[in-house]
Formats: C-alpha cells, sequence, structure tokens
C-alpha cells in the first residue's frame, strides 16, 4: 500500500503558516509577551521597518534593483528635516571640487594659509524652520535625490549584472552614512517633536500606544494600501511592472520605462524620508548608525512579500519590528533563554530575521535558476594569471613591499602598508568567491572575526602555540563558511546577499557583542610571539643586516603579513588556472548550462565558500595575531561591505585587482598617504569609496585593475607594427560596397568549419550527378550566387571562385572586389585571431 | 493610396556599423509588404530602427508622413505604429489581459476586436503570459499590437520557434486584419513560401542590401534562388546571372515540403499558382536533371 504523499508546495505553504499561527497564539496567550510585543515603541520600530521595505519593493519593482541604501535614505532624511528645523540648514554633500588638488598641491609645497573658493556646505533659510516648510523640503530634497540615483547610478546600471547593482547601492549606503558623519559627527542629533500629534496615550483594548506612534502607524498603513492601489489597479503600476519585466516590450507599447523607473525612485525614497523623518520625530533622536542598519529586517519583510506583495510585506516589516521588544523581554526574564556568562545572549533579536530570510529562501529557492532568470549580464572578466606573473609577480610583491617596508618607510606608513596587506588578503576571499563564482557575501569580515576570536581563545586560553591556532581560526571560518553556502545553493544574486547581509549583522551581535565571546571592554587578547608582535621594538640582526629601528609597528610583523599574502595569492591565481576554477567560471557564467556540461554545481559552490571563508579566515588570524588584541569593530558587518565595495573597485575576478583593493582600503596605504600627506580627513575616505565605488561600477565594472590590464593591452596593440592580418577595425566607416563587419570575431574553428561546408556541398554535387557535364556545372552553381555578386570572381577559374564563396558567407567582412584577396584576407585574420580571441573573453 | 511608411536611403546598424544600407521601401494603407532575406540580412534592423529602438545612422524614415529622427521611441505607438518583436517582448509576469490592457489606449471596445481575431486567447485572459505555449504567446503579442489600434503594423519574424502548422493559421490572420481595418503590414519572415502566400508585396534584403523587390508574383518567381542565399551562396536574386535562376526552377518543387505539410487545402492552392506561372519558360533549366539536385541543395 502506497501512502498519499502531501504535494511539497502545499508542504512549503502550510509549514510556516502553521509556525507563525503558533506563535502569535503563545504571544497572545501570555499577557506579558502580549504587552511587549504590542508595545508602542515596537509599533513605531515596524512602521519605520515597514516604510523602508515598501520604499525597497516599490524600487526593485520600478527598476529591479534591491536598494540596500533604501534604510540610509531614511536615515539621511531625518538629518536633512533636523538640520532644517533646529539650524535653518539645508546641509549639502561634499560637491566636487576642481580646484580641490590645486590647494592640495599648493599646501604640500608647505603654504597651508593657500584656499580656493570651495562650495558652499550648506544653504541658509535662517535661524530655524517651521515644521510643514522643513518638511516639504526635506522631502523635496527626497524626491530630487531619488531623481539622482536614478539618472546618476540606476539608469546607467540597468542592463548591468545584478552585482553591479549590489555594489553601487551599496556605494550609496556608504556615501550617504559618510556624509552624515562629515557634517554631524557620529553623535546623536535630537529631533524636535511632532506639532500636530503627542505622546498622551491611547487605549486600543489589547494595548496602549502614544498618539504619535498611532499616527506613524497608520500612515504606514495607508501607504502601504496606496502603494498596492497603485500597482495593482492604475495603469500606471501596470506599465511599472511591465516596463520591470521588459523594457523593450513597454517602448513598442508606448511607455518610457526610463520615466517609470524614474518616478518609482522618487516615489521610494519620498516615502522612506517622510516615515525616516516622523519616526525620528517620535523617537526625538536619529543617529548614522542605527537606521542604516534596517535595512535587513527591512529586506528581510521586503523578502517574505516576495519583492511584489505590499501587504504581506509590511504583515513582516510590523511582525520584525515589533519582535524586538519581546526578545528584550524575554532575556531579561525567562530562565529558558540562552545564557552568556548569566547574561542573556545579545542580538538574538537580529538572529530572527537571519531565520526568516534562510526559511523563506529555502522553501522558496531553486537548486537551478529557473526559465527567465538567467541572462544576469556580464560580469567583470576574470583572466588567468600570465606565467610571467606566476614566475615574478609574487617576489617583485615580496620586493616591492618588503625593502621599503622594512628599511625606508615611516612607522605610520609601515602600519598602513601592513593594513593593505590584511586588505588584500580579505579582498582575495571575495575574488575566489564573487570574482570566480559570482556569488555575493556580504559576510567575509564575519568569517574573519569568527577565525580572529579563535585565535585569540586558543593561544591565551588553550595555550595552542603559533602557528596552529590560525588554522583552527580558518577552520571555524570553513564550517561558518559552509553553513552559508547551504542557502547560496538554492539562492542566488542578491538574495544571496540579503542572506549573508542578515548573516554578518546576527553574528556581530549573537557572536562579536557577546561579552563571554569578545573579552568585555578590553577586547579578547592573543598571545603573540613576540618576533611577529606588532607592538615589539627590539631589534633583529639577520645575515648581518638590522631590522628595525626601536619604533612600532614591528617590521616582522609586515614580513609575517606578506609571506600570507603571496601564500594565499598564489593559492587563488593557481586556482584559477585549475579545472576547478573553469568550472567556477562556468557556474559564475550559467548554473544551468554548467550543470548540463557535468559541472556539479552544488558541490563546487561549497567548496569555493569554504575556499573564500578559509582565506577570511586566514586573514582574520593574521589581525588577531598582528594587533594581538580583537576588538569587534574591525569585523562588523559596515566592514564587509567596506572590503566588498574597495575589492569591486579594485577589480573583482583578478588577484591584481585584489591588490588594487587592498592599497584602497580604510586604513590602508592609499588612505595613508590622502591622510598623512594630503591631509584628507578619515571620513573622507569612506566617502570617496563609497563615491569611486558608485563611479565604478557604473562607468569601470571591471575595477582599476581590469581598467589597467584593458588600456594596457590597448597600448601594447597600438605600438605594435600593422600588420595585414589585423582585422578592419569597426570604427572603419562602412561604404555601399563593403560587406558589413561580423559582430563576433571569427575564430579558428569557425572558419575552419564553415569553410568545408560549402566545399562539401559542392563536391557532393558532382558526385550524385550522372553526367560529366553536369559534374562540371554544379560547382559552378554552387559557387555563383556570390559571383553574381561580384562579376571579379565570375571570370576566375571554378577552383578559386569556390574558395571564394567558401570564403564569403562564413566572413561576411571581405571585400568584394576580389575573391581570391577575399579568401587571403580571411586566412590572415584567423591566423590571428588566437591572439585576439584570447586577450577578448 | 498614401505612403504609411516610407524608408529612403536608411543606413542603419549596431555599433558603428552598417548592417542595412541605402534602403528604400514603402508601405501603403492595405497592404502587406513582406521583408525577406537571410539571417543577418538586416530585417530585424529595418523594423527596430523604424520602432526608433535602433538609431538612423544616414537617411530618413518617415511614418505616416513625419520623420522619426528626434523622436522618442515610446511615442511611436501613440502615433499609430505598433511592432510586434521578434522575441515577443511579453510580460511574463502579467496575465493575458492586464498584457492587453497595457496596449488598450482608448476602449474596451479595442481589446475585444483585436480578441476577435485570436477567439484562442478568450479562455486564458486570467492566465500569466508566461505559462502560455509559444502559439499562443505569438497570438498574444499579435492581439496586443492590435489592441492599439495600429494604422502601421510591424511583424517581426511571426513564425519564431514555432510549428509551421501555427504559422499557417496565424499568418493569414495578418491577410484579415489587413482587409478589416486598412492597415499597413511590414512583415518580416523566415517562411518565404508562407510570407508570400498572405503578402502583397516583398523586398530581399541580403548582407543589408536590398536586392529584390516588386510584388509577391515577381518575386516568388525568383524563390528558389532566394532560398540559397539562405544557406551563405551570397545574393542569388540578379536577373542576369543565368545559373542563379536555373535553381529557380525548383520553386514549385521547393514549396513542396512545406505546402504538403500544410493543412489547409488553400495555402496549397495559394503558392503554386502565385509561383507558377511567373516561373516562367525562360526560367526552365536547360538540363532538367540538375533541378532535383540543385532542390536539394537549396531546401538542406
Amino acid at each position: 500500500m502506497t501512502r498519499p504523499r502531501i504535494p511539497a508546495a502545499r508542504l512549503r505553504a502550510g509549514v510556516p503558516a502553521l509556525v507563525v499561527v503558533a506563535l502569535l497564539a503563545v504571544i497572545l496567550a501570555k499577557g506579558d509577551y502580549r504587552t511587549n510585543f504590542f508595545s508602542g515603541g515596537g509599533f513605531a520600530l515596524g512602521a519605520l521597518v515597514a516604510a523602508i521595505a515598501l520604499g525597497v519593493v516599490v524600487t526593485y519593482r520600478g527598476s529591479g534593483v534591491v536598494n540596500l541604501a533604501g534604510a540610509a535614505v531614511a536615515m539621511y532624511a531625518a538629518y536633512v528635516y533636523a538640520d532644517l528645523r533646529t539650524h535653518g540648514d539645508l546641509f549639502l554633500p561634499p560637491l566636487p571640487n576642481p580646484l580641490a588638488p590645486i590647494e592640495g598641491l599648493v599646501h604640500l609645497a608647505g603654504d597651508d594659509s593657500f584656499t580656493v573658493p570651495h562650495w558652499p556646505t550648506s544653504v541658509s533659510f535662517g535661524a530655524t524652520m517651521g515644521f510643514w516648510p522643513a518638511l516639504v523640503l526635506a522631502l523635496v530634497f527626497c524626491a530630487l535625490f531619488g531623481l539622482v540615483l536614478h539618472v546618476a547610478v540606476f539608469r546607467p546600471l540597468r542592463h548591468a549584472p545584478v552585482l553591479a547593482k549590489v555594489v553601487a547601492s551599496v556605494g550609496v549606503l556608504l556615501f550617504l552614512q559618510a556624509v552624515v558623519v562629515r557634517r554631524f559627527s557620529t553623535t546623536t542629533q535630537v529631533v524636535g517633536p511632532l506639532p500636530f500629534v503627542d505622546k498622551t496615550q491611547v487605549d486600543l483594548g489589547l494595548f496602549k500606544i502614544t498618539q504619535e506612534q498611532l499616527f506613524v502607524v497608520c500612515l504606514v498603513l495607508v501607504l502601504a494600501v496606496a502603494l498596492w492601489a497603485l500597482f495593482q489597479r492604475s495603469r500606471f503600476g501596470l506599465a511599472v511592472r511591465a516596463a520591470a519585466e521588459n523594457e523593450k516590450g513597454a517602448t513598442v507599447l508606448g511607455f518610457s520605462a526610463d520615466r517609470l523607473a524614474a518616478a518609482t525612485w522618487v516615489l521610494s525614497t519620498v516615502v522612506t524620508g517622510l516615515l525616516g523623518i516622523f519616526v525620528a520625530s517620535v523617537n526625538s533622536s536619529v543617529d548614522p548608525n542605527t537606521m542604516p542598519a534596517l535595512i535587513v529586517p527591512a529586506v528581510t519583510a521586503a523578502l517574505v512579500g516576495g519583492f511584489t506583495s505590499f501587504g504581506w510585506t509590511t504583515l513582516a516589516a510590523f511582525a520584525l519590528g515589533m519582535q524586538v521588544a519581546l526578545v528584550t523581554f524575554l532575556g531579561a526574564n525567562e530562565s529558558w533563554f540562552p545564557k552568556a556568562d548569566g547574561l542573556p545572549v545579545p542580538g538574538v533579536d537580529l538572529l530572527v530575521p537571519l531565520v526568516v530570510i534562510v526559511a523563506v529562501l529555502a522553501l522558496r529557492g531553486q537548486s537551478l535558476p529557473t526559465r527567465g532568470v538567467l541572462g544576469p549580464g556580464r560580469l567583470p572578466f576574470s583572466p588567468t594569471a600570465r606565467p610571467w606573473a606566476l614566475r615574478y609577480g609574487g617576489p617583485g610583491l615580496a620586493v616591492v613591499a618588503l625593502i621599503p617596508g622594512v628599511f625606508f618607510l615611516s612607522p605610520a606608513m609601515r602600519d598602513g602598508l601592513t593594513n593593505t596587506l590584511t586588505g588584500i588578503v580579505i579582498c582575495l576571499s571575495i575574488v575566489v568567491l564573487t570574482g570566480f563564482i559570482g556569488q555575493i557575501s556580504l559576510a567575509q569580515t564575519s568569517f574573519a572575526g569568527l577565525s580572529a576570536y579563535t585565535v585569540a581563545s586558543l593561544s591565551t586560553h588553550h595555550g595552542w602555540p603559533f602557528p596552529l591556532p590560525i588554522l583552527a581560526g580558518a577552520a571555524v571560518a570553513v564550517v561558518a563558511g559552509v553553513l552559508v553556502a547551504l542557502p547560496a545553493l538554492r539562492v542566488r544574486g542578491v538574495h544571496l546577499a540579503i542572506a549573508t547581509l542578515a548573516f554578518a549583522v546576527a553574528v556581530d551581535k549573537v557572536v562579536f557583542a557577546n561579552s563571554w565571546i569578545n573579552g568585555g571592554f578590553d577586547g579578547a587578547t592573543v598571545t603573540t610571539p613576540a618576533l611577529i608582535r606588532s607592538q615589539d621594538t627590539d631589534t633583529h640582526h639577520v645575515l648581518g643586516v638590522t631590522i628595525g629601528d626601536g619604533t612600532q609597528p614591528n617590521p616582522l610583523t609586515l614580513v609575517f603579513c606578506l609571506i600570507v599574502v603571496v601564500a594565499l595569492g598564489y593559492l587563488v591565481a593557481n586556482l584559477r588556472r585549475s579545472l576547478t576554477g573553469r568550472q567556477m567560471l562556468a557556474i559564475r557564467s550559467n548554473e544551468r548550462a554548467a550543470a548540463a556540461a557535468g559541472v556539479n554545481v552544488a558541490a563546487v559552490k561549497v567548496l569555493a565558500f569554504g575556499v573564500s571563508a578559509f582565506i577570511a579566515g586566514v586573514g582574520g588570524a593574521v589581525i588577531a595575531y598582528r594587533t594581538g588584541n580583537v576588538t569587534p569593530d574591525k569585523f562588523l558587518y559596515d566592514k564587509s561591505l567596506m572590503f566588498f565595495a574597495f575589492a569591486y573597485l579594485g577589480g573583482i575576478a583578478s588577484v591584481s585587482g585584489a591588490v588594487t583593493g587592498g592599497l584602497l582600503v580604510g586604513g590602508g596605504l592609499g588612505f595613508t598617504v590622502l591622510n598623512k600627506v594630503f591631509g584628507l580627513p578619515d571620513e573622507f575616505v569612506l566617502l570617496l569609496g563609497g563615491l569611486g565605488l558608485v563611479v565604478t561600477a557604473v562607468l569601470n565594472p571591471e575595477g582599476v585593475a581590469g581598467k589597467a590590464r584593458t588600456d594596457l593591452l590597448a597600448l601594447r596593440r597600438r605600438f605594435r607594427p600593422p600588420t595585414p592580418a589585423d582585422r578592419p577595425t569597426p570604427a572603419d566607416p562602412p561604404t555601399p560596397a563593403d560587406r558589413p563587419t561580423p559582430m563576433d570575431p571569427l575564430t579558428p574553428t569557425d572558419t575552419a568549419t564553415t569553410i568545408t561546408e560549402p566545399t562539401a556541398s559542392a563536391t557532393t554535387g558532382p558526385s550524385a550527378a550522372s553526367t560529366p557535364a553536369a559534374a562540371a556545372a554544379v560547382p559552378t552553381a554552387a559557387a555563383t550566387p556570390t559571383a553574381a555578386a561580384t562579376p571579379a570572381t565570375a571570370a576566375t577559374p571554378a577552383t578559386a571562385s569556390i574558395s571564394a564563396a567558401a570564403a564569403v558567407p562564413t566572413a561576411a567582412a571581405a571585400p568584394t572586389a576580389s575573391g581570391s584577396a577575399a579568401g587571403t584576407h580571411v586566412g590572415g585574420s584567423a591566423g590571428a585571431t588566437p591572439a585576439v580571441a584570447g586577450e577578448a573573453r | 493610396m498614401s505612403a504609411l511608411l516610407e524608408i529612403e536611403g536608411l543606413y542603419s546598424g549596431y555599433a558603428g556599423v552598417a548592417m542595412v544600407r541605402d534602403l528604400n521601401l514603402t508601405v501603403h494603407a492595405g497592404e502587406i509588404v513582406a521583408l525577406l532575406g537571410p539571417n543577418g540580412a538586416g530585417k530585424t534592423t529595418t523594423l527596430l530602427t523604424t520602432s526608433g529602438l535602433n538609431p538612423v545612422m544616414k537617411g530618413d524614415i518617415r511614418v505616416f508622413g513625419r520623420s522619426i529622427r528626434g523622436r522618442p521611441a515610446h511615442r511611436a505607438p501613440r502615433e499609430g505604429l505598433a511592432h510586434v518583436l521578434e522575441d515577443r517582448s511579453l510580460f511574463y509576469q502579467l496575465t493575458v489581459a492586464e498584457n492587453l490592457r497595457l496596449a488598450a489606449a482608448r476602449s474596451r471596445g479595442d481589446l475585444d476586436r483585436a480578441l476577435s481575431y485570436f477567439p484562442a486567447l478568450e479562455p486564458l485572459l486570467g492566465r500569466r503570459a508566461g505559462l502560455l505555449s509559444g502559439g499562443e504567446q505569438q497570438m498574444l503579442a499579435m492581439a496586443r499590437a492590435l489592441t492599439s489600434k495600429p494604422r502601421l503594423l510591424m511583424v517581426d519574424e511571426m513564425s519564431l520557434g514555432l510549428a509551421p502548422v501555427i504559422v499557417e493559421r496565424l499568418l493569414p490572420v495578418l491577410r484579415r486584419i489587413v482587409d478589416d481595418t486598412g492597415a499597413g503590414v511590414l512583415l518580416v519572415e523566415q517562411h518565404v513560401h508562407l510570407a508570400l502566400e498572405v503578402a502583397d508585396r516583398a523586398a530581399v534584403l541580403v548582407h543589408g542590401d536590398l536586392v529584390a523587390s516588386g510584388t509577391t508574383a515577381e518575386i516568388a518567381g525568383r524563390a528558389a534562388a532566394l532560398e540559397s542565399t539562405y544557406f551563405g551562396a551570397g545574393p542569388g536574386v540578379d536577373a542576369d546571372a543565368g545559373p542563379s535562376v536555373d535553381a529557380s526552377t525548383s520553386t514549385s518543387t521547393s514549396t513542396s515540403p512545406s505546402a504538403s505539410r500544410s493543412a489547409s487545402p488553400s495555402a496549397n492552392a495559394n503558392a503554386n499558382p502565385s509561383a507558377g506561372p511567373d516561373a516562367g519558360p525562360d526560367d526552365r533549366p536547360d538540363d532538367p536533371e540538375t533541378a532535383p539536385e540543385a532542390d536539394l541543395e537549396g531546401s538542406r
């Protein structure tokens, strides 16, 4: 007897529904759970999360971008509004000033009094501003900002891979945070109350809520209904959905996809900004960090709503906002709540979004992308390491970094160089994961941090000798990486980015903010051998050479980091050259095709996550040993975003890109030069990084290293003497007599196969024909279509015309004037092709 | 009869390379013009350029007497130009009804009228377009284009990815539409014989050059020579080239594979008379024995 099977689809819908109902029942049944879950503060937080989530959904539906900067827009709007209310100033982001380098150079030359005109930092509207004008002005600013985001950032990226869009939105997030920190510092800003509601309690039977909280909640619910109606019922909404799916299709029906996307950007920034302002007013304060981090629950809610449903998104957002207060209450009052050192484990409220994300993705995800999901756009080119680079790259880097680093650089620059080296390691881990296999992880510093804390614990509390803890730390990171890889088996692209971001945020709070693990205020101590301890100031004599000048950091720390970088660099370069590397690239370009070609997609993905986490783990261990003290701030989620940003900026698909990325990271060599030599303040570097990221994503998706490589190749081609074998460039003005140049460069195999085909058909003719006369006639006939168009070939012997006929259809670029010339031309270009094809994709 | 579409000396292409060169073409109200040619001939490019989705390099295109230069692509449908794209460009996430509603500029009436040509879509109105079969999708693409009441309809590769049987049922609908509405149609098609059955006039593009144009009957007379170009032998339609006309003898024979598959006897009846007389006695091969061979070559 066969058991009746429950359809998987019903199970997928039923189980989560049951879990949610059961949880709600428990909450409603217990009085103090209920009061904590349905609290005014919870509602207000839920409203803000919902508004951000609604903005994310609107943007996604309009332009297909998951805007990770959505929550930062809310924060930014609140700052604009607060500054207008209290000072009457509309603060402006730092604008590019072409004169600034002149000033910098003059300052460098020693004349510090010299200044050039600068853009204003704010526009003043008087001493203070009333509520309505400030609100309207702030919202107008939001609308303009939305428009700028569309026109300057996301419209140029509309055909770009998901990765570029994620990177650009991370860039916007970093930029907005950096601008606010630059203008207002990281301290909390006071925001005045709303004029038309106050803090009097309203009793709604089940729970109590203040007037202003109730107002905010109602506003969000109204907005959600309005947005739903707009998208579901109006022609505009229909057109937005249509244009998001198929721009060309919408255009031929008379809709400008561009304008529709612009409208949705404005709509989302205004909705998000409005609630950012109101919730900041309700909370009486705003700071640069709290609100942007709400992107995690907001995106989780959007994910629950499938990035389309406003209703489910709003519900989920409220639930995710409201559970925070309940979890805090549980931690304080319930004995079963997980404890560490007698205190409730922090950040459990952040685990909730992670669990929801993993559950949603596991239930909805597909092990291979479904039809219509493919076509993610082209990712940056990933070159294989050239033999000379393999032979000389490592030693070259070592010499370039080592000699000045050990003997000549000032302590500050030496520190910057060491930061660069550890940065390169993290960037290398991103190169493997994102550059090679196309998976986006925003949790790389979480892996590094887990490893660093493992190193601290093992080396100090368990007495493990150096370098064993490095391996143990890397192993812990690998375990975490493989765990993160599990959702990656079923989801990809931006969904994976969201899952890893939630993981990073959760690890920040649950592990790194856990005083049981992080060693409290002083951080976790790492027992480092004196030889590589950064604080060590002894001089060493090696082969008669004195190393160290009695200053910190210890030059040998740098040597230690350098050895690790070179070893890992070779690991990554060789990985790219190996079969596994090619399998990774195959998965990156098309998972379905890779699977069809016999690549075990799941295994290679897990392996890539493992290798990437291993590299990040080694990086974390090196950071731990180098500083001798692990503090959470080096590994928080925003550092992951930053490293991701700089890895992308440097060039995400190659070792050279990672090296460039390392030079650019905060605290790295580039940063130190800007800071110490040009006197640029710290926040500026992040600001430039965010801006640079957006610019790179838009203009130059291959990153700095990729751009340098293509420029170098172009330069080399220019100085190489032209040979007749060179293909005509597309820039040649086409004349009516010319055949069009084929869009794809010919490959030798193409030419070979197509040349043989017509010849074969010409020879089958005679063999099938019965009379010699027919045999003579048929090859000519086969060749004639060309001959008809080219009188010159019509006069040539039969053999020549066959070769011409063979050449013309394949090449189609060949000048028609002479058949034999066309033949040599095609042959020549085919001979030249391998070099070209090797350098192009 | 006024010209709905006038293409004059058009150069158009991609990345600075002209894929279509010096093209002249007109479409009048109430006629179907078939634009034929092998892959890469520039047919789709011509249509995309007319829609404004691809820039004009040189020359001019006038739609309803107005030049399209400087007109944004999304303005074209408002002027009465409908374009069924090669990939159909349906909105798979939207339902059939929503797909149609997007195009319906004015009233429910337009929608019903468009559906009257494709009654098979009626029961599918609530279904997502992504769940339709290839033939149904093509019907939806056509119906969507008709919903906007076009005065000029451009249809790109209606037959792409469809079984010949379905194509044979879809193409005659075009004729009905033109007869009912008086619209002009520019039809790009790879199925030369089917296209010639419904079209009034035809133009042949090979490697971006217009190599032949004229009434359907004139073009049909050289259909086989035309087909030989599909296999990359270069432009074969040339009145002076004797041997290439040789190949065209196969006209009647080479239709037969597709015609025999055709369910409707009218398709056969249409194909042969139009091809037959114009193949002409002077187009007959010198050696009858080579004809079947040439045909084999051509249709392989």
